[in-house]
């Protein structure tokens, strides 16, 4: 019992290391558990994107930077391969939130692009970053779903927009089958400008720790479909058949949960127990 | 004087948003050709835009300046943290510089580089990937031990809200990994963990997140009301 009190008190250094440990073995050693069970919010997602016509066009989003890596890049990686899957033409664009988004999308698409033999211009489109004013990305988004061609006279590479054969389709956002926005958090302008008055489908693909506060959207039909960090990757990599970086990163997901769980059940044992200790020494 | 030229231009601005939106598009009397009305402010809104988008990028630049002269007064002067001062000023210096020479190819042959483009791409590709990208991703990543420490010291079954927290999250953690497949497979769909973190998620969550926006957007609606009309800020 004096042993299982001292579980109260372990420093929080040993905590770090097993926590450090706990999250290394299944990169020593690979380990695979079931994907199993797919959420709703993905499937729609899926199901949005696999119902695009073939005269239609994707808009993706990516505006996560180093920070969100970990989860965003899962996502865009499954959505891109579902794309270059189904032969589906997509435009990238990065609102607003990091000037670096551009250049982590670019790394993600362009191998996926150059294998499914796509080609830039008629096939996909990179317009790059605008700044927007944190907190005020309203007047951007409402520019973007009714004047896409205003806001982006010109591609990253800077050519201008008419040239791009892909871009005669789209000349305002809204002409989009839909929008899948990856960041840390999207912001809430794409639902009240976009969706509300442009009528955009929207897909968000969020950190894991951000996802709740966009369920209330989700059962009102403003958010057709959510990718929940690295799980919601790992799902729609199994709905398209595929196992990639969500897949891989599932299980050192799993671990890390597992080490916070047990950390919550060590330290209860170790009330528990030191509580009946002076219980009894009283 | 001021800050009344502050108010006014602030007055105005809000001003021009709210009646472009609220004024309909046009009216148009029964089986006319041409309609009696049309939004007079609804022109000017590309306009409006394009100038949200320069005060971005105008406020996006006000951190790397203050930074410049706030480590570059440290230097000129030998103050504590000069090193480290020259340091950041350095890296400034060195990552705009390739950005810039990888970004305009004209930069490049116009200062005599082209011969030199590969050996920019390599130090444009160090910096980033090898520095920032490493670096970013490393301090997300600490806040995954952050989060062992806290669960271990805060998450206690001290009462009976702190309990139906912990095995909340207990819930939650569990199903939205495959972890919680892996452990509750065998049961019913019903019963298994990633549904009952998914129920946690569509109702009891969506009832709380729609109460949270509510009263965050009123009061976001209540200060960018005060702020707009200027009320409640202080006169010369």
């Amino acid at each position: 019992m004096r042993f299982l009190a001292h579980l109260h008190r372990i420093d929080r250094r040993w905590l770090y290391v097993a926590t450090l440990v706990l999250m290394l073995v299944p990169f020593v050693k690979p380990l695979t558990l079931p994907a199993g069970h797919v959420s709703r919010t993905t499937r729609a997602a899926f199901e949005l994107i696999d119902s695009c016509p073939p005269d239609k066009v994707v808009i993706i989003d990516s505006s996560w930077d180093a920070g969100s890596q970990a989860e965003n890049r899962a996502q865009l990686e499954a959505v891109v391969a579902h794309l270059c899957r189904r032969k589906i033409k997509f435009i990238v664009t990065s609102l607003g939130v990091t000037p670096l988004g551009p250049d982590f999308a670019r790394d993600i698409i362009r191998p996926q692009v150059e294998r499914a033999g796509y080609e830039y211009g008629r096939d996909w489109v990179q317009l790059g970053f605008v700044q927007g004013v944190a907190g005020a990305l309203g007047p951007v988004i409402d520019r973007f779903s009714r004047d896409l061609w205003g806001l982006y006279p010109r591609d990253i590479h800077n050519t201008p927009v008419e040239q791009l054969p892909l871009m005669q389709a789209v000349r305002r956002g809204a002409d989009a089958h839909a929008l899948c926005c990856f960041t840390y958090a999207p912001v809430y302008e794409w639902i009240s400008f976009a969706n509300a008055q442009y009528g955009l489908r929207l897909v968000f693909g969020c950190m894991t720790i951000m996802c709740p506060a966009y369920y209330p959207y989700i059962d009102s039909g403003q958010l057709a479909g959510m990718l929940v960090g690295n799980v919601g990757a790992a799902e729609y990599e199994a709905l398209n058949g595929t196992a990639g970086r969500g897949t891989r990163l599932g299980v050192p997901a799993a671990f890390g949960n597992g080490a916070v769980i047990a950390a919550a059940v060590l330290g209860n044992i170790g009330l528990w127990a030191e509580r009946r200790a002076r219980r009894a020494a009283a | 004087m001021r800050k009344t030229v502050v108010r006014v231009v602030t007055l105005l601005g809000g001003l021009f948003f709210v009646l472009e939106f609220m004024l309909p598009a046009e009216l148009r009397r029964p089986g006319a050709d041409r309609p009696y009305f049309t939004n007079p402010f609804s022109p000017w809104l590309n306009l409006a835009t394009d100038l949200v988008i320069v005060l971005g990028t105008m406020a996006f630049l006000l951190g790397p300046i203050n930074l410049i002269r706030s480590h570059f007064g440290n230097l000129v002067r030998w103050r504590r943290g000069a090193v480290e001062s020259a340091v950041f000023l350095l890296f400034l210096a060195l990552g705009l510089g390739l950005a810039g020479v990888k970004e305009f190819p004209d930069l490049k042959d116009a200062l005599g580089l082209a011969a030199a483009s590969d050996a920019f791409q390599s130090g444009y590709n160090l910096l980033f990937y090898g520095l920032m990208s490493a670096f970013g991703a490393t301090s997300m990543a600490l806040l995954a031990f952050y989060l062992v420490s806290a669960a271990y010291r805060s998450f206690r079954f001290q009462s009976l809200e702190a309990g139906v927290m912990m095995i909340t999250a207990l819930v939650v953690l569990l199903g939205l990994v495959p972890l919680g497949t892996f452990l509750t497979s065998w049961l019913p769909t019903e019963l298994q963990l990633p549904t009952w973190a998914a129920w946690i998620f569509a109702v009891p969550n969506s009832a709380v997140q729609r109460a949270v926006v509510i009263g965050t957007f009123a009061g976001a609606f209540a200060a960018g009301l005060r702020l707009w009309l200027g009320v409640g800020q202080k006169t010369e």
